[in-house]
């Protein structure tokens, strides 16, 4: 955990909270906002356009997290300028209709920043059932 | 390409005014795309259909633009400040309180009902949002751009009452321009055809010859309007409602000052059609009249024990009378 949090202060990323952008200065990054992480997952696997990613992150939350236009385009736009993603090119998607859309890929960056907060959280959960099996709850 | 319907273009296109305020930066880079994303996600919501999902998708939207707006603002502000680059702060906010007056007060409003003459349907102490859009008079290019619509009978109405302005009311609509009236013994009939109206609550305390069966003679609480109406507007005993009006009774038919007493709305006083309660709270007419000190202590103590949590996102709907009988 240490080494990987090493990575995180060199790499400076400024990835902000989207609903608290202001109060947090831009070189705290870890833990990701879960709208960030949950856009980081979807890009894991494959390029996607805005809604791809959208209809992604509901899939993978069982529609608790349904990311609404400017949470999602908030968020992309930190991320990229954190250099989490970056844009591919503009192409119509063959699913839906003829429109070109804007398409996102995962950096290599992003895909280090998304295995560090999964192992973040892999720790927390075996933080939190340590606690929860001493039956205090 | 799946064929656009006609609302979701509308909505798309109020959308993409909203958009307007996110700050300019944001928007250019961005504003295509997202109104591409809330174009798929309005056809997924259309394709769900149950009004349930409508109204959270609603909802969701509503707070996702509110929350984003602020900090998209917040965060080109701060920037700009860093940047150390001149720029109009004034202006910046300025456009986005205009936009949110936009929203707030062209499309959609919150009104409290303090009254019960529509109780059984709407009741004291319900705050409704009301949408402005839908019965908003047209103008030579409206009806192309907004979904807009004529009050039908049945429909639920939120308009000014003629007598002072100043007051809204709400109603139900019983006769569209051309339509004949008349109660007989507390029922309506219309056009010659009696009425068997789902909606309505019969609890009358004291027989009433001008409430039950009206038309008949102007009495001491008929209003200059009233009487008006009972001078140009009767012809064999029935109301004859005249073109750019509506004749309006309450749910609460005997516990109701309506059209009987004050005559006709203009359509032009019409201001929309309730969209749901959001919070109804139980408390007198007389607090409910505004903001006064004892009903701020009032809601801050019982605000729990006193919400009718039950209301909460109940929506007054449109009811259709069926006409039983032939012509009478």
């Amino acid at each position: 955990m240490r080494a990987l949090t090493g990575t995180f202060e060199r790499a400076n990323i400024s990835v902000t909270d989207v609903f608290m952008p202001v109060t947090q200065p831009p070189h705290v990054s870890s833990p990701l906002s879960p709208p960030v992480f949950h856009i980081l997952l979807a890009l894991a696997d494959e390029e996607r356009h805005g809604y791809g990613i959208m209809q992604d992150v509901a899939r993978q939350t069982g529609n608790a997290l349904q990311l609404g236009p400017g949470t999602l385009y908030g968020c992309l736009k930190r991320m990229l300028a954190a250099g989490l993603v970056e844009e591919c090119d503009e192409r119509p998607d063959p699913a839906l209709d003829d429109e070109r859309r804007r398409y996102y890929r995962m950096t290599r960056l992003g895909k280090r920043v998304v295995r560090a907060e999964t192992e973040r959280l892999a720790d927390a959960v075996i933080v939190a059932r340590t606690k929860l099996a001493g039956g205090n709850v | 390409m799946t064929p656009e319907s006609g609302p979701i273009k509308i909505f798309c296109r109020i959308y993409s005014v909203l958009l307007y305020a996110y700050p300019r930066e944001f928007r250019l880079q961005y504003g295509i795309a997202m109104q591409q994303l809330f174009r798929d996600r309005c056809r997924e919501t259309a394709r769900a259909s149950d009004r349930l999902s409508k109204l959270r998708f609603a909802t969701h939207i509503a707070a996702d633009w509110l929350t984003t707006t602020i900090s998209e603002r917040a965060v080109a502000i701060w920037s700009a400040a860093h940047k150390k680059t001149p720029r109009n702060f004034v202006t910046e906010w300025a456009v986005t309180i205009a936009i949110y007056l936009f929203a707030t007060t062209t499309l959609v409003q919150a009104y409290v009902v303090p009254t019960g003459s529509m109780e059984g349907t709407i009741r004291v102490g319900d705050h409704m949002l009301v949408d402005r859009l839908t019965y908003a008079q047209a103008g030579s290019i409206g009806p192309h751009i907004l979904p807009y619509h004529q009050p039908e009978r049945g429909d639920i109405v939120v308009f000014l009452y003629p007598e002072d302005v100043r007051q809204t009311y709400v109603k139900r609509v019983i006769g569209l321009p051309g339509d004949r009236i008349r109660l007989d013994r507390q029922q309506v009939i219309r056009n010659g055809r009696r009425l068997t109206e789902p909606y309505v609550q019969h609890i009358a305390t004291y027989p009433d010859a001008y409430r039950d069966n009206f038309p008949l003679t102007p009495e001491a609480n008929t209003t200059p309007r009233g009487r008006d109406m009972f001078a140009s507007h009767v012809l064999n005993g029935e109301v004859i409602v005249p073109p750019q009006a509506l004749f309006v009774l309450g749910d609460n038919r005997e516990n109701s000052e309506d059209s009987r007493y004050w005559g006709f709305v203009p359509r032009s006083y019409v201001i929309g059609k309730p969209l749901f309660v959001y919070w109804s709270y139980d408390a007198s007419t007389a607090d409910l009249q505004g903001w006064t000190l004892t009903h701020i202590l009032d809601v801050t103590e019982h605000f729990f024990t006193r919400t009718r949590w039950e209301r909460t996102l109940t929506v007054p709907r449109s009811q259709t009378a069926r006409e039983v009988g032939g012509a009478q």
